[in-house]
This record gives C-alpha cells, structure tokens and sequence, in this order.
C-alpha cells in the first residue's frame, strides 16, 4: 500500500472533477452519491492499508516523504532557495488526522445522500465536499509550509461555498464575508509566520525547518514570533478569541457541512498545525503559555455564551468553539499527543451530534429554535439514543470518548510545568458548563412537554442512509476512548505510544519533568466526574423538573443573561473597532481626500465625468490634469530627493 | 553590416510589422470587412508567438545593439501576443455590439504590441524609448476609440496630456545617463555602472528613468492617470493596457534596473521598495471605496504594480523571475477579469457598477465561476496564479533583506481581499433583480476559457512557465 | 569674451524671455509667435554647437511646419483668438514650490558634475553625411521605428478625423 500513498489525496480530487465536470449534466443522485462518497470511502481503505503497514514498521521508520512534482523551482540551486515540492509527508500524526477527515469524511457524505435528497444544487454541493476532503488532505498531509497553506487556503474556500450554499434561505452575504475576512486575518498571521520561518531557517520543508530547530537556542523572541504569527493563524482557523465570530454565523450552511468543516476537520487544521510546529513551539516557552491562555479562556468563554442560545446549531457551535479551546489548552501545556486524541474524539461525538441535530431539524421541518421542540424522544429513538451518546460523551462521563481525551488535557494542565492549577480551573469550569448546556439540549429538544404545533409539524425519524452514519459515530463515540486509556486506569494509552515518535524531539527541548504520582489523578479525575455529573444534574433540574428556575435566573441576572445572549457584543465591538474605521479610512479620508478633494477640489462623485462634449476640454484645463501634474512633479521630488540625499 | 543572425532574433518584430501592413493595406483597399482585420490580427500574433516560441532559447544582440534576444523577451513577446490575441478576440463582440468596429483597432493593438516587443528586448536606451512612444501612441488613440463618446474623449485626452508629460521626465532621465556614461548602450551603461553609480547626474538620470516608467506602470504617486483612464477607456483597451501595458514597462524597467543597473541593496533599490509599499498601501485600501469594477480594477492595478516593483527591488535574479512570473499572472487573470466586465457592460456604458453584478451566479453560474478565479487568483490564494507570483516577489524580496516590504505586502494582500471578495459576495451571495444577460458569444467564451486555464496552469505548473524564460535552470 | 560666448548668452536671454511670454501670455496668437522665437533660439543653439544638420532640421520642422500648423489652427478657430486660456484652477503655490526645488536640485546635480568635454566640438564639418550613413548603420532599427512611429501618428490622425458613419 505505502508505494501508492500519495492516491489517498488523488481520489478526492478526481471525484470532484468529475462531478464538477459531468454532474451537472447527468443530474443522477444516485450516481454523484455514490462517486462523492466512494473515493473518499477508497482514500479511507488505502489510509487504513497505509497505517496497517506503517505500524508492521519499526518506529522509526514509520515517517517519510514523497516529493511528487516540483511547483515551485528556483534557478539558483543554492542552500535556502525557495523552491517547493509538492510532496507529502506520512508519518504517525498525519495518518492519524488523514483516516479522520477521511473516516468522518466518508460518514458525512453518505449522510448528505439522504440529507440533501432532493436539493436543486445536488451535484454541486458534492463536487465541494470532495474538492473539501481533497484540500483538508493536502493541509494534513503536506511536507512544507507553502502546501500546507494551500490546503489551509483550500479549506477556507470550500467553507465560504459551503456556507453560502443556501444563500436564499439564511444567508446573507455579510456573514459569508465575515468569515472570509477573519479567516484572511488568520492567513495574514500564517504568511508573516512562514516569512519569519523563511527569513530564519532559509527553507519551508518541515523535515529541515524541525531539524534546524531543534538546534536552536531556546527563548529567543524570532522563536516566540514565529509561534504567535502562526498562533494567530490557528486562532482564525480554529475559531479561538479573538477570531471566533466566524464560526457561529457558519452555521447557516447545510448541516453536514457544519458537521464535517465546522467541527470535524477543518476548525482542527489549527491544533493540528500547532502539533505539527510542536518544535518550533517547543523553543519559546512564552508562546506555549499564550496559546494555553488563548484556550483556557476560549473553552470557558465560548461555554458561557452556549449557555443561553436556542438555536441547536448555535449551542453545538460554541460548543465546538469551547472544544477546540481545549485542545489548545492541551497544546499549550506540551500535552501535545492529547491534543490530538481530542481532537479524534471530538470528531467522533461532534460530528456525531451534528449530524443528530441535523435529523431533528430535517424531522421538525427546518426548525432549529429548541424552545419549539421537547419531546422529540417517541418520534426519533435512533436519533434521540445517538444524540445522548454524543453528549454524554461530550459532557465527559466515562467510560465514553470525551471523558479520557479531555480528563488527560485537564490532567496535563494541572500537572505539567507549563500547566498551573488555574488553567485546570478553566478547564473544570469549561466542563461544567459544556456538561449543562449540552444537557439543556437535549432536555429541552427530546423530553418534556412537546412545545411545537402538531398542525404543522409532525416530526418523523430519519432515513437509513442518514441514522446509519449516526449509529457508527455513536458506536465510535463510545469506543474511541479507549485508544487513549491511561496507565493510571491500567490503559496502555496505544495514542501516545503511536504519536510519541512524532513529539520527541519537542519533548526533548522543552526538558519536562516526570509527572505527579497517579493518587494526584485519581482525584482529578473524580472531580471532574463529579462536576460532568454535577452539570447534568442541574440542567436535569431547570429544564426538566423546575422549569420556572431559568426563566427566574434570568430575570434575576437580567443584566448577565443579556450580555451572554448578545454573545458579549462581540460582532458589534469589532464592527464598531474594525470594520468602520477601515472603510472610513479607505472611504473618506484616502479615496475622498486624497485622491479627490486636495487634487480636485471641485468635483463631487466617482470621477469627473463631462456632461457635454465642450465640457471635456474644459475640465481637462480647468485644474484637473494640472493637479495631478503637480502630485507628479512632488513625486519626483520625493524620488529625486531620495536618491540623491540618502 | 546586418547579418541573418540580426534577422532571425528579430522574426517575431517582423512578423508584427508585416501582418499591421497587411492589415493597414487590406483597409485601404477596403477588401474586406473590420473581422477580416481582427482574422488577420490574430493570426499574425499566433504566428509572432510562434517565432518567439523559437526564439526562445536563442540569446544574442541584433541591429547594432539596439535589441538583445534572449528567453526573458521572447518569453514576453509571447505573453504579449497572448494578450494581444484575447484582446482581439474580446474585441469584436464588444465593439460590435456598439457599433464601433473599425480595423484600425487592430492596426493600433498591433503597433502597441510591437512597441511594448521592443520594449522588451530593448538593449538600448534609444530603442527603449521609441518603444515606450510607440505604444503609449497607440494606447492615447485606443483610449478614446470610440470618437463620439464623451467619457473617453476625456480619457484618451488626459492620458495623452500626462503621458507626453511623463515621456519628457523619461528622455530628460535618458539624456542625463548619456551625459554621464557617454552612450546609450545597456552594455555600455552596464560596464560603467560600478564606476558612476553614485554620480549624482546619473542618480538624476536614474531618478527621471524611475519616473517615466513608474507613470507607465501606474505606481504611486505617478498613477493618478489611471483610475480616469481605465475607467473612461473601452473597456477591451482597459484590460489591454492594464496587461500588456503594465507589462512591458516592467520588463523594460527589471532590465533596466536588474540587468542593466544592478542595483540590489543600493538606494535605488530602498527608492523603489519606497514606491512599492506606496503603490501597495494606496491602491489596495482606495480600492475598497470603489464601487465601478472598472475603477476598482484600477486602484487594484496600482496595487499590483506595488508588487511587482517589490521584485525589482529586491534586485536579484530571483527579483527578475518574479517579476516575469507575477506579470503571467497577473496579465492571465486581469486580462480574463476585463473580457467578464467588457460582455456585461452595456452599450450605454451602465453595467460596470458593483451592484449590477449581483446574483450572476443564479443566471450565469459559469461566468460567475470564471470571474470568481479570477478574483481568487488576484487575491492571491493558492492554488491559482495570483499567489505564485506573490509567493514569489515577497520570497525574493526577503532572501535581498526587504523583508519589510514582504511584510507590507502580505498585510496589503490580507486587505485586498476585502474588495475581490465583495464581488464574489455580490455574484453569489445575493438575489438577482437585474436583467438577464445573454451568454458571452463564442470568441469571449475562447478568451475566457483561455485565460482561466492559464491562471490554473500558471498556479499548479509555475515551474514549467518559470523555465520558459529562466533557461539556466 | 568672444563672439561665440556672446551670442550664446544672448540666444539664451531670448530663449528665456520668449518662453515666458509663451508661459504667461494671455493672447493665444501673441504666446504662438512668442513660442517661434523659443524654436528659432533652439536652432540657433544647435547651429553654435556645430550641429548644422539638426539646427536646419529644427528650423524646417518646427518653426516651418508645426508652428504654422498651430498658428493655421488658431487663425481657424477664429472665435478662440481672443479668449484668455488661462482659466481654471490651477494649484499655482505647489506647483511653484515643487518645481523650483526640482529646478535647484538639477541645477545643483548640473553643476557639481564634471563635464566629459569634447575638444573637436569646435571644428566645422559637416554633419549630414555621418547622420545619414548611421541611420542606414547603428541607428537602423530606431530610424526605422521612428517611421513607424509616424505612421502611427497618421493612422490615429485619420481615426480621430474621420467623420463618424451614421448608423
């Protein structure tokens, strides 16, 4: 298998030509479903073959490289040119994320056969979902910066079409373009970091850029710049303070759609770029601590504004956004591998409560405000048992997935040298809040009193091809945990033996500590049962069994409820901060002023246009030509006196 | 004294000058009929590609030293004609559908496109500037074509007024460099560079050079021209001097500054990395305010000439490639962009406006999905050919320690978004209420289709395009 | 002093004085004639630095043919004889301040440089013969350039002379 590797990314590629190229003719829904899931469904098999072989390996032979063709050549040929391959790197870590997007990746298109059924844009919206998978494989995958960009570029693309699939129904523009936006403020940090990393190693091959730093000096501030700008980078993409806003408004596109980019895989391509630099990281203990502040707050932020929506869609996002929070955390305190196992269990249950929701929103008719649910229990079981796996697993009740994963960053947290008691308060806060708002969920959508209009909508279950991908990820939700079962439960934690290769050389640099004794984390861990448990319990009793207690809670902090409703006003602060300023500036002052008023004082509107034919030559003496004659004689007085004088 | 040699590095100028008599001929005859020109047109340019193609691994000087052949001019000369071909192409259905198509639109096309040739592969400052004139000529007259039109009498007019006022900026800075050289040789000015570079009359020359080509290239503070200019011009001529014009004078300018003057790390160099932070910051944010694509296309023009000097800046061999490279791109994708804004401008001139673009998607989708890679490319995201020519000029702007300008210019890019991605927001993201547009006719189609590939080719192959005119690779 | 220093300062007085007129002069007829007295000074300095064939050149080109162009279309356009052409606004105080600067610092650049001088300058021969035979030599291909230039010059002419088809 390992010869025909670089096929895992091939596949969806050609599946998206050739649905972009034939589909719209031969509107088959049965034929674009299966082209659209098989080759992701074929990328899984060889990335499942891949790993298989991988692991008959020694370990350390289980990373290398294949350069495909050139893209970019330079004609020096001498050292740190910037010439780039395309080229792609199998290793430990990015096996791992490739058998996930293309795992999930695979359920969630079989999924879309269903959910979609029947949608004008059929065709298209699969042709973007393999263009997704295709790109999401080049980030993960790539052997430079520079590839990885384009996937990271490609990724954000697919996103935008994707979420302005339905422009008529929900989407307004405004929306699609604020998360182009932030995203490009996230790239603009990435670019800046790959010309630090260009300026400083003189390559953007990974294998060289590593190497070179892991014999770097610790500490310097060119290393504590390069980890920000690429932090920052991280944040756009995988919607941390303060580049979230993004997220939420994504969730006007099809489900599955936020269910495979929104939560999945691609607001991962963050953490798992802050893995894949973990030794550039490594070298500035700063930037470590940053990102871990970032996140903490992030996943206790975001988990308070989840508190109050109604909106499924909105909770499951902030709950993404707390999620992903976490895994930052994680990575901040060097818990490098248990990052990336969240990230993996998270995919599992969040795609997995997606995709749930989908199907409660499909049954109910496109509605999505839970306080129009309730009782939803007796008309969609298989959805109703998937969807309180997948939150279970979130909230962290063992033995589920979400439990291990997260209850090892919350370990890390406490327990390594970057970690501190404080960011494991942030993250136990986290927990508790994740645990109630996601319980209010499902209280509020599947039990209790049914508060929708039974002359309109009668909720039915889902179809087969929609509640079969839930029962797999349910299935995985349950399990997956146990990839990652501690020594201090008696697990061999087979995820960090795997990845353990991949994060040594960070590991090196940083010198940590041996960790605290296991009695340290017995208690942890029950404590952080207790508050799972604890959260659960009082979303059981506000929005099952008192049900005036929220109502009265929120006439109590009337202040505090409208503050988390409007979601800290934050949109508002950065149009007001933002977005004004730059088209005020670009509006009145540079485009007005400059190149208007002080040339041409006398003319209003977009250029002078003459109105009559004996006005042209008018104008063109009356001052316009020469005020522009006059900036061009100060321009070269500017170049002349610089030349000359400098 | 002209050998075979002098004749074969100068076949595609040639070929050029043989097909526009033809052309001036047939007219005069009145044989045929204005398509006949545009037929003859753009089989003289395939043949000229042709040539050049040949050419292009030839290398050597011709006339006396006037012109020197090597890859980088053929290579241009093929972009060039590439332009000139799509331009022709976009030509007939645009003029026709105002009744304004004449053949001396292509005897024009073709005499700028031998003027930006010899441009190109000027080896002197002599040829250098007739070339300049040459076209600049053509481009005056281009701009104002259709003579009853108001809005491009003003165009062509003020075009001319600042162009023939920066032509004598550029033979006064080409009189100053002979005066301290002796010659206006680029071999000759070459050799004696190292000797007089801190001369303060060649600084003049050189300063007054700077200025005659930073006109030509619409970069700040010399580019006031150009919003007017591009807005009021037809649009097919828009996007021909914004490519092909651009182009050769950045050509004429890297060989100048690059080859000729060497002049990485000097001040000349921080003088123009000065231009190029100016063009990038101006243009991109003023374009923001606009809401005419064709004025917006200008102020990103400006923008994109800011890049572009950032590649001569930087000076090295790598600036030059850079420079060559991002003009592909850059010439592959506006030329695409101006035939999509030329097939929806109505004959009354409306249509250009931002707002008239709104849902295009709903009822054109594969001319919206063009004009989208189009403005992703000119965005710069990977994988189209935007990005290659950015990735590029940044990355030879830091390895010559300009590493600021390479920061300025991502931050600009970042901001330019802002604007390409509100005409993609405009096409998709709204309700169309406009009227319905026919579908572009068959030669429109052949250009955009033509063009989209090429930003395509030009971002997944750069390498390939990279060797056509870096042959020491 | 002799004759030669001072018949070019006088030239250059002239050439100065009747520049302005054409600058400043509010009569478009008076600024045309002041501006055949500019070209005649240009000849003349040609004509000092032995320049006979580009001196005769500028005499028959400029004042001979473009000048009695211009004075052609002014007398024409009768109507224009009397209008004051300066009108507008022109941004007179920047445009003063960046050009003398400019002008101080060529002039500057002008003086500081030291002149590669040219002793055969002086000598009488004529020039034609070698003009001639480098425009058939090194000077081809710009010579050649130039007509076309000039057939560019007549075809745009022709375009924007041309009476417009009624449709």
């Amino acid at each position: 298998m390992i010869p025909y590797a670089p096929l895992i990314v091939l596949f969806p590629l050609v599946g998206f030509l050739l649905i972009a190229l034939a589909g719209w003719k031969y509107r088959s829904e049965r034929l674009i479903g299966i082209v659209g899931s098989g080759v992701v469904g074929l990328s899984f098999a060889l990335a499942v073959g891949v790993l298989l072989e991988m692991a008959a390996l020694p370990s350390d032979a289980r990373s290398w490289s294949v350069d495909l063709f050139p893209w970019i050549d330079t004609f020096t040929g001498t050292a740190g040119s910037f010439g780039i391959s395309v080229g792609y790197q199998f290793d430990q870590l990015s096996i791992l994320m490739t058998l996930i997007v293309t795992g999930v990746g695979f359920l969630i298109h079989v999924y879309s056969i269903g959910y979609m059924h029947g949608d004008e844009g059929y065709w298209r919206f699969f042709a973007y979902l393999n263009l997704f998978i295709f790109m999401m494989l080049n980030l993960v995958l790539a052997n430079n910066f520079l590839l990885m960009f384009l996937g990271w570029e490609g990724v954000g693309l697919c996103s935008y079409l994707l979420i302005g699939f339905w422009y008529q129904k929900t989407f307004t523009g405004d929306a699609g373009k604020k998360a182009f936006i932030v995203n490009r403020i996230g790239d603009f940090g990435f670019l800046l970091g790959m010309l630090l990393i260009f300026k400083t190693f003189g390559t953007l091959e990974f294998s060289a850029v590593m190497s070179g730093a892991s014999v770097m000096t610790a500490g310097t501030s060119v290393a504590f710049w390069i980890g920000m700008l690429l932090f920052i980078g991280a944040t756009g993409k995988s919607a941390q303070i303060p580049l979230f806003v993004w997220l939420p408004d994504a969730m006007a596109g099809p489900t599955p759609v936020s269910a495979l980019i929104h939560a999945a895989t691609m607001v991962t391509a963050g953490v798992y770029m802050v893995a894949r630099c973990a030794p550039l990281y490594a070298l500035s203990p700063d930037a470590l601590l940053v990102v871990a502040v970032i996140g903490g707050v992030t996943a206790v932020f975001a988990a308070t504004i989840g508190l109050v929506q109604n909106d499924i869609k909105k909770v499951l996002a902030y709950s993404t956004v707390s999620q992903l929070g976490y895994m930052f955390l994680a990575m901040g305190v060097a818990a490098f591998s248990a990052g990336i196992f969240h990230v993996m269990t998270h995919a599992f249950f969040k795609a997995l409560l997606f995709l749930g929701s989908g199907a409660v929103i499909h049954g109910m008719h496109e509605e999505q405000d839970i306080q129009k649910m309730g009782g939803l229990k007796k008309y969609m079981p298989v959805t109703w048992a998937t969807f309180l796996i997948g939150a279970i697993a979130i909230a962290g009740i063992p033995p589920f997935a979400g439990f291990f994963s997260k209850d090892e960053i919350l370990w890390y947290a406490f327990s390594s040298d970057l970690g501190s008691p404080a960011l494991w308060l942030l993250g136990a806060l986290g927990a508790l809040m994740t645990a109630f708002y996601m319980f209010r969920l499902v209280y509020l959508t599947f039990y209790g009193k049914e508060r929708f209009d039974h002359h309109h909508v009668h909720p039915h279950e889902a179809p087969k091809t929609m509640t079969i991908p839930l029962m797999v990820l349910a299935f995985l939700s349950i399990v997956g945990g146990f990839l990652g079962v501690p020594p201090a439960l008696g697990g061999g934690h087979i995820i960090e033996h795997w990845l353990a290769p991949v994060f040594a050389p960070a590991q090196r640099t940083l010198m940590l500590s041996a960790h605290a004794s296991h009695t340290a984390e017995y208690i942890l861990m029950a404590v952080s049962v207790l508050i799972a448990v604890g959260g659960i319990y009082l979303a059981r009793r506000w929005y099952l069994e008192h049900l005036d207690v929220p109502d009265s809670m929120a006439a109590k902090f009337a202040g505090l409820y409208r503050l988390l409703w409007n979601k800290y006003y934050v949109d508002e602060a950065y149009d007001a901060a933002v977005v004004k300023p730059i088209q005020r500036l670009s509006d009145a002052f540079l485009w007005k002023v400059f190149d208007m008023k002080i040339i041409d004082g006398a003319v209003n509107g977009s250029g002078w246009l003459a109105q009559t034919a004996a006005q042209w030559l008018r104008k063109v003496q009356n001052g316009v030509a020469q005020s522009y004659a006059v900036i061009f004689v100060g321009g070269i007085l500017v170049v002349v006196s610089a030349l000359l004088f400098f | 004294m002209l050998t075979y040699t002098d004749f074969l590095l100068a076949m595609p100028l040639f070929s050029l000058t043989v097909t526009v008599l033809l052309i001036i001929a047939t007219e005069a005859a009145r044989v045929g009929r204005a398509r006949f020109s545009q037929f003859l047109a753009i089989t003289g340019l395939l043949v000229t590609s042709l040539l050049a193609g040949l050419n292009l691994r030839e290398s050597g000087v011709a006339f006396q030293g006037m012109i020197a052949t090597d890859a980088a001019s053929s290579y241009l000369t093929i972009l060039l004609s590439l332009a000139g071909i799509v331009t022709a192409l976009v030509a007939r259905p645009y003029f026709e559908h105002r009744d304004a198509h004449r053949g001396e639109f292509y005897i024009l096309l073709l005499f700028a496109i031998i003027g930006m040739v010899l441009m190109a592969s000027a080896n002197d400052l002599i040829t250098l500037f007739l070339g300049i004139e040459l076209m600049s000529f053509c481009l005056y007259v281009l701009a104002g074509f259709e003579r009853t039109k108001d809005k491009q009498n003003e165009s062509a007019l003020k075009y001319f007024l600042l162009g023939a006022f920066a032509s004598a900026f550029l033979l006064y800075g080409i009189a100053l460099i002979y005066g301290s050289v002796g010659s206006t040789n680029l071999d000759a000015i070459a050799r004696a560079y190292a000797g007089i570079s801190n001369q303060p009359l060649f600084l003049l020359g050189t300063a007054m050079l700077i200025v005659g080509l930073g006109f030509k290239v619409a970069a700040v503070p010399f580019h006031m021209w150009a919003p007017d200019v591009y807005e009021g011009a037809p649009t097919v001529v828009t996007g021909f001097m914004a490519t092909a014009g651009k182009s050769a004078a950045f050509a004429a300018l890297a060989i100048v500054m690059i080859r000729t003057f060497d002049i990485g790390g000097s001040t000349t160099a921080d003088v123009l990395a000065l231009l190029a932070a100016a063009s990038m910051v101006l243009g991109n944010v003023v374009a923001i305010a606009q809401t005419n694509l064709k004025r917006m296309l200008a102020y990103s023009s400006v923008a994109h000439a800011g890049y572009l000097l950032a590649g001569v800046a930087a000076g090295t061999a790598e600036g030059f490639a850079g420079v060559f490279l991002y003009l592909t791109a850059y010439t592959v994708t506006t030329l695409g962009a101006f035939a999509v804004i030329g097939w929806h401008e109505r004959t009354n001139d409306e249509g250009t406006s931002l707002d008239d673009y709104v849902g295009l998607s709903q009822h054109q989708p594969v001319i919206a999905a063009v004009m989208a890679l189009y403005m992703f490319s000119l965005t710069g995201i990977p994988p189209f050919a935007g990005f290659i020519g950015k990735y590029y000029v940044f990355m030879a702007a830091v390895r010559a320690d300009l590493t600021w300008l390479a920061i300025v210019g991502v931050l600009t890019s970042a901001v330019s978004a802002f604007y390409y991605l509100r005409v993609i927001v405009m096409m998709y993201f709204r309700e169309r209420d406009g009227e319905h547009i026919p579908l572009p006719r068959i030669p429109v189609m052949i250009a955009l289709g033509i063009t989209a590939a090429l930003v395509i080719v030009v971002g997944v192959l750069p390498s390939t395009v990279l060797q056509l005119f870096m042959p020491a690779m | 002093m002799d004759l030669y220093t001072i018949s070019f300062y006088m030239f250059a007085v002239l050439l100065l004085g009747s520049a302005i007129v054409v600058v400043f002069s509010r009569n478009i007829v008076r600024a045309a004639f002041a501006l055949m007295i500019t070209l005649l000074s240009i000849a003349a300095f040609y004509v000092l630095m032995m320049a006979d064939f580009v001196g005769i050149v500028q005499l028959l080109l400029y004042v001979g043919g473009i000048l009695v162009l211009i004075l052609f279309g002014v007398m024409l356009t009768n109507r224009q004889i009397s209008v004051d052409i300066r009108e507008g606004a022109i941004q007179t105080i920047p445009a003063v301040i960046v050009t003398s600067t400019i002008g101080g610092i060529l002039a500057g650049a002008i003086w500081s440089t030291a002149w590669p001088m040219r002793e055969a300058a002086r000598s009488v021969a004529a020039t034609a013969p070698v003009i001639g035979e480098m425009f058939l030599t090194t000077y081809l291909l710009p010579f050649e350039v130039a007509s076309v230039l000039l057939l560019v010059a007549l075809v745009g002419a022709a375009l924007i002379a041309r009476r417009e088809r009624k449709s």
